[in-house]
């Protein structure tokens, strides 16, 4: 796990500054703090920041076979690299390290883009062709790792795995992205290639995009998730992939810790690893003061059931509040939610026990629909097609008091969208999400968006295959591509653990695991009576019956009483004060006072009030710290680097 | 107190809760008796609780979960005659 970035120059000649390259490795130095590797040559830079865990010895990036052969900075894992490390050596392929780095370097340059679907494992990595002068970035199935890319008016590709290393290179300014943000305001992230970064784009998850002689001349899809698969799951049954896929994510030559929410995930995750591994396994969990939020016990049962050292982080309000600055400069975009504070909280925890490598349990709600927006979805055409169901709206969300599921309530699920709206599944999360933050747009921001919202760009970029899809088929992509990646595995995933140089891995997003879940009969995901049903089967012979058969609980942080209870930060209040909110220009200043006074009078009970507050607020931070005048400024590393690759050498000296 | 002015009363109290709390969002909205809080987007079910609970609390009036419905509380005159016919009782 590390961080990677640099610069291509369309015209060779001109220089990369070794400055512009220690400065990218400072601002990525927290995703690898065990060191730096460069590579220059003529018009080309790249930078390698290091979390060690694989050959802890050997393998130092940027890395490259042969003199004046391709060079490649990697950021992630291939699980897979022993096997494909031993095919390689029977091709008679000599590898020096025991590095998947290398692997993955000599697969790309006997296969180039053909090797990518050999890779099991997340990944996002640069590759660089001295030869074509060829800028290759490639990101991994799911989008578990990110990278980012400019390019400049000369044409020249800067990139890095986070948006600070490219405005840390100084080739790239810092400025909003009004529809980036508006798509955090509505499905909770920018969706790729978009960012909230004006003319910066993310490599799309499953995607290649190539450089060469000045502009992009490819991007396009190396896997994308077909949720519409209808395989056979008969031939490969769900256990041994899954067993397969956590023995996978064990490899490391550091110890391996989990994550323990207490849900049926995480904890039948916990139980495989502990079965897959011959060392002791270290879980970690976040607790919560409030116990609308805490799920200690059910997570004090699975680590007693099974046997782990278990380490408990208590989170109260004033954690998150203290934590909430430091979380969205990490994440480098405004939230809607403050549940990435925990998760960063987290992660700096098992950090300072000694765990670098975490498994967590990403993806199974997806995969396995366990996510209420499914049963929703089906109870909602229900209603729509027969409105003599419309009670069994009421049925959803149990844990709900009964008052709040009342006509407000029905009205939200029965009249969010048009029932023939493509996105009609996830309407009543969009609408909720955007209709107060979106209120209290500046008129001049919802002029410069012309009346096109997230949701008209998502459909324009749906799938020509979506059509063909049922309501569920269709919330599973849009789970996937509007919310796992963009969110989940972003804000809340990488960019809170890699906060503290934690790498975490997610046995459910390996594409086996997702290919035999998308075959499953639909009664092994989702039947009347269970969610994630193949998963229960699986977990009553692994875990406490009980724990086996829980509801899901979301996983939530309090939100507004951290920034208006009596501890809370004074820079909250400047930071939400008409002339502070006008200064950044999203947000109505005087208009948004009459959520701040609600939220200052303990008014504020439901989620659009909730999500508008924490999107104001984050929106403010991320301005201040990313965008504006005092934003944060990288000096350049200044220790020595672990390797330097001379790029225009065509022959390496030996050295004795 | 007659129903008439009773009604008359509640309207406009209640017409003040919601500008205080809700009209932000909307502040070019001028808000009319019989206008459908929830189709103009202006509360949520958390937002319905809330004009519940003060109806319970400014009027004294004690709300069956089964009486949380549209046409009890879905706009200011549907909340005037909800207390007045309770007043009645």
């Amino acid at each position: 796990m590390c961080g990677v970035g640099g610069v291509v120059r369309a015209d060779r000649d001109e220089p990369v500054a070794d400055g512009a390259l220690r400065r990218m490795a400072a601002a990525l130095r927290h995703r690898g703090p065990d060191g730096y590797g460069l590579a220059r040559g003529a018009g080309v830079g790249l930078v390698s920041t290091r979390l060690a865990i694989v050959d802890l010895v050997g393998g130092w990036q940027p890395m490259q076979a042969r003199p004046g052969g391709p060079v490649l900075v990697y950021n992630g894992e291939v699980y897979n690299h022993l096997e494909l490390a031993a095919d390689l050596r029977r091709e008679g392929v000599h590898l020096r390290t025991g590095t998947d780095t290398e692997v993955v370097l000599r697969l790309l340059e006997r296969r180039g883009l053909e090797a990518l679907p050999l890779l099991n494992g997340q990944f996002a990595l640069a590759w660089w062709e001295p030869g074509p002068r060829r800028l290759t970035l490639v990101r991994d199935r799911f989008g578990v790792r990110p990278l980012h890319h400019a390019l400049t008016a000369g044409g020249d590709l800067v990139f890095g795995s986070e948006p600070g290393a490219l405005f840390a290179s100084g080739e790239v300014s810092p400025a909003p992205d009004l529809h980036g943000l508006d798509d955090v305001f509505t499905t909770w992230g920018a969706r790729a290639p978009r960012t909230v970064f004006r003319d910066v784009s993310q490599v799309r998850p499953g995607h290649a995009v190539v450089w060469q002689a000045g502009r992009v001349v490819h991007d396009a899809a190396w896997w994308s998730p077909d949720v519409g698969s209808r395989t056979d799951p008969a031939h490969q049954p769900l256990e041994p992939l899954l067993r397969d896929s956590v023995r996978l994510r064990l490899r490391a030559d550091v110890d391996v810790g989990a994550y323990l929410s207490g849900g049926l995930d995480s904890s039948l995750l916990t139980a495989l690893a502990l079965q897959e591994s011959d060392r002791p396994l270290r879980t970690f969990s976040v607790a919560f003061d409030d116990p609308r939020y805490d799920e200690s016990p059910w997570q004090q049962q699975v680590a007693a059931a099974l046997g782990t050292v278990h380490h408990v982080l208590r989170v109260g309000p004033s954690d998150i509040a203290d934590g909430f600055r430091e979380t969205v400069v990490h994440a480098a975009t405004p939230l809607v939610r403050t549940a990435p504070v925990p998760m960063r909280l987290l992660a700096r925890s098992a950090r300072e026990h000694g765990i670098t490598v975490v498994a967590t349990g990403e993806g199974a709600d997806e995969l396995f629909l366990g996510y209420d927006v499914f049963k929703e979805v089906l109870a909602r055409r229900r209603s729509v097609e027969h409105p003599a169901h419309a009670a069994a709206l009421d049925a959803l969300y149990p844990h709900l008091a009964d008052r709040a599921r009342g006509p407000g309530w029905r009205r939200a699920l029965s009249a969010a969208g048009d029932a023939a709206d493509p996105l009609f599944s996830h309407q009543p999360r969009a609408v909720a999400t955007h209709a107060v933050t979106g209120a209290l747009y500046r008129e001049d921001v919802r002029q410069e968006l012309d009346g096109v919202g997230s949701l008209d760009r998502l459909r324009a970029q749906l799938p020509l295959a979506f059509d063909g899809w049922d309501d569920v088929e269709r919330a599973t992509w849009l789970e996937l591509t509007t919310l796992l990646e963009p969110y989940l595995l972003a804000a809340q995933g990488d960019r809170a653990s890699m906060a503290h140089g934690v790498e975490g891995r997610y046995p459910f997003l390996d594409h086996r695991v997702f290919e035999h879940a998308m075959g499953l009969p639909r009664a092994e995901r989702l039947s009347a009576s269970a969610d994630k049903v193949a998963l229960r089967r699986l977990a009553t012979r692994l875990l406490p019956p009980e724990v086996a058969a829980r509801p899901k609980q979301p996983y939530r942080a309090p939100e507004v009483l951290p920034f208006f209870g009596v501890d809370a930060p004074a820079w909250v209040a400047d930071a939400l004060s008409p002339a502070a909110l006008e200064a950044t220009g999203v947000f109505d200043g005087q208009r948004a006072q009459g959520l701040v006074r609600r939220c200052r009078d303990g008014r504020v009970q439901g989620q659009r009030e909730a999500m508008a507050l924490v999107s104001v607020l984050s929106t403010q931070v991320w301005f201040e710290e990313h965008c504006g005048p005092g934003r944060v400024r990288h000096d350049e590393e200044t220790s020595r680097p672990r390797v330097v690759l001379d790029l225009d050498e065509t022959a390496w000296e030996v050295s004795a | 107190m007659t129903s008439t002015s009773r009604t008359g009363s509640v309207v406009d109290q209640m017409r003040t809760f919601v500008e205080e709390n809700f009209l932000y969002l909307r502040p070019e909205v001028v808000l009319g008796d019989g206008d459908d809080l929830l189709a103009l987007g202006l509360i949520d079910s958390m937002g319905f609780v809330e004009l519940v609970e003060q109806v319970q609390s400014r009027f004294g009036v004690q709300v069956d979960d089964a009486e949380i419905t549209e046409a009890n509380f879905g706009s200011l005159a549907a909340m005037g005659a909800f207390v007045a016919r309770h007043g009645q009782e």
